[in-house]
């Protein structure tokens, strides 16, 4: 992948760029402590993570999808995709949602050309 | 999961650490007008580049 990725000037798919930090980001299993993490605790975060993304997003229009990517290494990491029902939805999201925090991180947010999940790759 | 364990504040609107923003012994509304401008708006991602070649 070049990562020249092309940024629509609309689109109902909008991309919130590593939005999500998994607990273990630095070594997989472990926290930053080093202390062994529990599935549980994980999956809890994941979650709470979702349902915060979920009733943000909800504000802006009817969500089609939502993708979290939870991975670790080493691309597209902790990105967030949002397709929204309406293309204006997504503008409306996205106006809204620039220059925003979440959890002391800025929200980079672009409109993303994905419109089916299934067929979507990053070459 | 029960809704009643959401009860948490959600992580969006959450500010940096006040030490994150240049010129931090300036009012809250200062620190707020360059937060847009820092330069550190990227994020590190631990291990992002390690495979990149």
């Amino acid at each position: 992948c070049s990562r020249l990725h092309t940024k629509p000037s609309i689109s109902p798919t909008l991309l919130l760029s590593n939005m999500y930090q998994r607990p273990d980001m630095i070594t997989p299993g472990v926290d930053a402590q080093g202390q062994p993490i529990d599935p549980k605790t994980m999956q809890e975060h994941f979650e709470d993570f979702y349902e915060d993304l979920f009733e943000e997003l909800r504000k802006y229009g009817e969500i089609e999808s939502l993708n979290v990517c939870d991975n670790l290494a080493d691309h597209m990491v902790g990105n967030v995709y949002v397709q929204f029902r309406e293309e204006e939805h997504a503008a409306n999201a996205l106006k809204n949602l620039t220059g925003r925090y979440y959890a002391g991180r800025p929200i980079i947010i672009d409109f993303s050309p994905v419109t089916d999940f299934r067929e979507a790759t990053c070459r | 999961r029960s809704r009643s364990k959401s009860k948490r504040i959600s992580g969006f609107d959450m500010a940096p650490p006040a030490a994150m923003i240049p010129n931090a012994t300036a009012s809250a509304a200062a620190a707020a007008a360059v937060a847009g401008q820092m330069p550190g708006t990227t994020p590190t991602i631990p291990g992002m580049f390690t495979n990149m070649f």
